[in-house]
């Protein structure tokens, strides 16, 4: 109790959290002291060890981590819980959806996912003009900043070129906002070359937004589906109860013996535990929290548990893929070899057997089984490399990489990312870009993501901080959660050598307290 | 297999700076000018076996194929000190090989999903037109590659018959004009630019002139009358040919020439401010 106090206290006094952060991180204190779902001694033992990690989602699950509401159903039916009407224009759609937002539950606080924006809003168009959309937008985008300030906060645009998804891109430019997280829909038959360019223009401008494969993506769900958080490809209407992240590097540290043991032994070994964990955290926010029989969410059927299902990510393949190959004397390292990237597709593989062998309960949308994501890191992993990326420094060069990694994005269908770099020059020539990520979709890649060297804004894992925003951080604290998550991230990695405060990502920020 | 062979100095597979799009861009050896400023100039001219770069290697990473004539160079024990490229009497390089139509094509096929097309450049590529003639027709009949552009990046000094044998199977060529004067251009380059200033408006006439470049060299091609020529050419070409002014930049020129001078913002500005009097826009690097 004593402890609990002074851990109640620090988050009182700390001069650097505004109010909303200090409940957030009151609200993760009074959790733990709830016992784990519970699991088998060793899976606690790789809890506390890392080798699981299960990114701060706290012990006791009493809301789903990522929820992706129907909010096209929500704007056709309305919300008796909010008393509010079917919007019948513009404007009614925006102030529905703002206030939509701040009651979508997370692991952060805010909303993962916001929509598909475009698509949500162009019903509501009529005859507006360009210019007052734009204004429209403008200020429901500042209204999304200001009072979601989470850089996990995600909003989709596309596939189909459209005056709404142009707007977006213009409003981009133009605010340079950190939130929200943003991803153009791409596909090869319904997106123009034009809206293309036009998201390859807002890339150079504020880092963002992420190009996804959405032939690709689209095949692996049964309905519509939505890119929130970090790469997260998770279907609509529903979302993921959890996910738990299989630390590679750390597992494969302490296993003794050769690669075929590996096989054999350790990884499987691992993917069960993390598999009873997540087991253990979806029947506890199932069945025990009845989160689904009590959330308005639910009851309205704006999302429904059959559209669920969990996630089970990875990190550290890197690490994994080097130390097996040094165990067995050779001098092979992932990315520049071609032995090493095969030895790294046959852990991915494997993995992905494991996960689609093990039926989970309250899964339904992955027909029983969880959805596999590579994780593309958080602040602590100093050591591990996130996902299945190449190490930040050692990209080899962009056919190379694209080759290397390609291979492994079929396989993940609860999302994957490489970050690219360009040099400043790319600004020139915005169609060669264009050209690149048409390439890498057609080697096989689920999604693709692009830098400008010292732009403004830095990608840290999947979302962005900006340079300015960082600095002031260090010296006097942000509104957005996920800057001081940059700033470790910064401090732990080379992400600024790679790569752009206010803005929060709060899932580790109060494991801290 | 084609029994022409083109000196091939090196390729890149991805450039963003060789026109529209991702480009993989092939580098021919050997050029009929002596730029002062030229940053390769290990690509000027061809190797004769005089052996001086094998002498010099401090690694002994060459040896001369006296059946074959050529250098073999050991990759495994050569560290990249350039030190043969420096002492070349003939500025050339032991690097240099001689490619097929058929090994480019094999090139283009790796890198294909990922490029808008391909440039070449030099080197003066002109000066193996006959093999482009082919390496061009290959393309163009290839059913995976047919949908590639082709540009060509020339320094324009050959005779317009030149310009025929590829004009139908190019999509645009990028031409430098280093300067008006041919007594300017003389210093710059060692050689007059009659057929240079030909092979502008013969390209633009045939619709095929895509960009025109002009590196300012302070001293030698900004002078009022000197830009002012220039403006006047520009003006009798098509307005759609895009004009490019390069500021004269001295990373990897030779020795001899290092007391060059790069341009100063207020020498670029004078420059951009003549072209704009004359209502000529153009795009400044």
């Amino acid at each position: 109790m004593e402890d609990i106090k002074n851990r109640v206290r620090e988050v009182l006094t700390d001069g650097c959290l505004d109010y909303k952060q200090k409940k957030h991180n009151l609200a993760y204190i009074a959790e733990s002291t709830q016992a784990y779902p519970k699991v088998s001694d060793e899976a606690m033992e790789a809890l506390a060890d890392k080798k699981i990690c299960d990114l701060f989602e706290g012990s006791a699950p009493y809301r789903p981590r990522y929820i992706l509401p129907d909010y096209k159903l929500a704007l056709k039916k309305g919300i008796k819980y909010l008393e509010l009407d079917p919007p019948t224009d513009f404007d009614e759609a925006i102030n529905f959806l703002s206030i939509l937002y701040s009651y979508v539950p997370s692991i952060t606080g805010y909303s993962v996912y916001l929509g598909n924006i475009d698509q949500l809003l162009l019903p509501f168009v009529a005859d507006l003009s360009e210019e007052s959309i734009y204004k429209k937008l403008k200020l429901f985008w500042r209204y999304i900043d200001r009072t979601l300030p989470d850089a996990f906060v995600h909003i989709n645009i596309g596939p189909e070129d459209n005056i709404i998804a142009r707007a977006v891109l213009k409003v981009e430019r133009e605010v340079k906002q950190v939130v929200p997280n943003l991803t153009l829909k791409y596909d090869t038959e319904k997106t123009s070359d034009a809206l293309l360019n036009d998201a390859i223009k807002t890339v150079f401008e504020v880092a963002k937004p992420h190009i996804a494969n959405h032939n690709m993506i689209t095949t692996d769900f049964k309905g519509e589906y939505g890119v929130v958080s970090c790469y997260n490809s998770l279907p609509e209407g529903g979302g993921s109860h959890t996910l738990i992240r299989l630390n590679l590097k750390k597992i494969t540290d302490q296993h003794s013996g050769n690669t075929d043991a590996f096989f054999a032994e350790t990884l499987p070994k691992y993917c069960e535990m993390t598999l009873d964990i997540i087991e253990a955290r979806i029947k506890y926010l199932v069945e025990t929290v009845k989160y689904f029989e009590t959330d308005f969410l639910a009851q309205e059927g704006i999302i429904k548990l059959e559209n669920f299902s969990a996630m089970f990510g990875f990190y550290g393949l890197a690490e994994c893929v080097n130390t097996l190959m040094k165990n067995e004397g050779h001098d092979f390292t992932y990315g520049h070899s071609e032995e090493a990237n095969q030895l790294g597709h046959r852990i991915v593989e494997e993995m992905k057997q494991h996960v689609d062998a093990r039926p989970l309960p309250y899964c339904e949308a992955n027909n029983g089984r969880a959805f596999i994501h590579s994780q593309s890191g958080i602040d602590i992993d100093v050591e591990e490399t996130a996902g299945a990326r190449i190490p930040i420094g050692e990209e080899p060069d962009i056919y190379s990489h694209i080759n290397a990694v390609a291979p492994h994005h079929h396989l993940i269908n609860g999302g994957i990312s490489d970050i690219f770099h360009f040099d400043d020059t790319v600004k020139r020539n915005p169609q060669a870009v264009l050209d690149i990520i048409k390439g890498a979709f057609k080697k096989g890649m689920r999604m693709f993501t692009f830098n400008i060297a010292n732009s403004e804004f830095i990608r840290v894992t999947g979302y962005l901080v900006r340079r300015s925003d960082l600095k002031e951080f260090r010296e006097e604290g942000s509104r957005y959660g996920s800057t001081s998550f940059a700033a470790n991230s910064m401090d732990n990695k080379n992400v600024d050598k790679r790569i752009a405060k206010r803005v929060n990502s709060n899932e580790r920020t109060a494991s801290q307290y | 297999m084609n029994a022409l062979q083109a000196n091939i100095s090196g390729i890149i597979k991805s450039s963003v700076i060789d026109g529209p799009g991702n480009r993989m861009v092939i580098f021919f050896q050997a050029c009929n000018l002596n730029c002062m400023y030229c940053h390769n100039s290990h690509t000027i001219g061809l190797c004769n076996l005089c052996g001086v770069c094998v002498q010099a290697c401090p690694t002994q990473s060459l040896k001369i194929d006296t059946a074959n004539k050529r250098i073999i160079h050991d990759t495994e024990t050569c560290v990249h000190c350039d030190t043969c490229i420096k002492v070349c009497p003939e500025n050339s390089s032991p690097f240099y090989k001689k490619m097929s139509v058929e090994n480019l094509i094999s090139e283009i096929l790796e890198v294909k999903d990922f490029i808008s097309g391909i440039t070449v450049s030099g080197g003066e590529v002109m000066l193996q037109a006959d093999f482009l003639v082919e390496f061009f027709t290959a393309i163009r009949k290839y059913p995976e590659l047919k949908h590639l552009s082709i540009l060509v990046d020339s320094n324009g000094n050959v005779g317009l018959d030149k310009w025929d044998k590829i004009l139908d199977l190019t999509d645009g060529f990028m031409i430098d004009i280093k300067a008006y004067s041919p007594q300017i251009h003389k210093q710059i380059t060692g050689f007059s630019n009659e057929k240079i200033l030909d092979s502008i408006q013969y390209l633009d006439k045939k619709g095929k002139l895509d960009e025109l470049r002009l590196v300012l060299v302070p001293d030698y091609n900004n002078g009022e009358d000197e830009i002012n020529k220039i403006s006047t050419l520009i003006n009798k070409l098509s307005p759609e040919v895009r004009k490019v002014l390069i500021k004269m930049r001295k990373h990897g020129i030779r020795k001899k020439y290092t007391s060059l001078k790069e341009p100063n913002p207020e020498e670029i500005r004078k420059v951009q401010n003549r072209f704009k009097e004359a209502v000529i826009s153009v795009f400044t690097i």
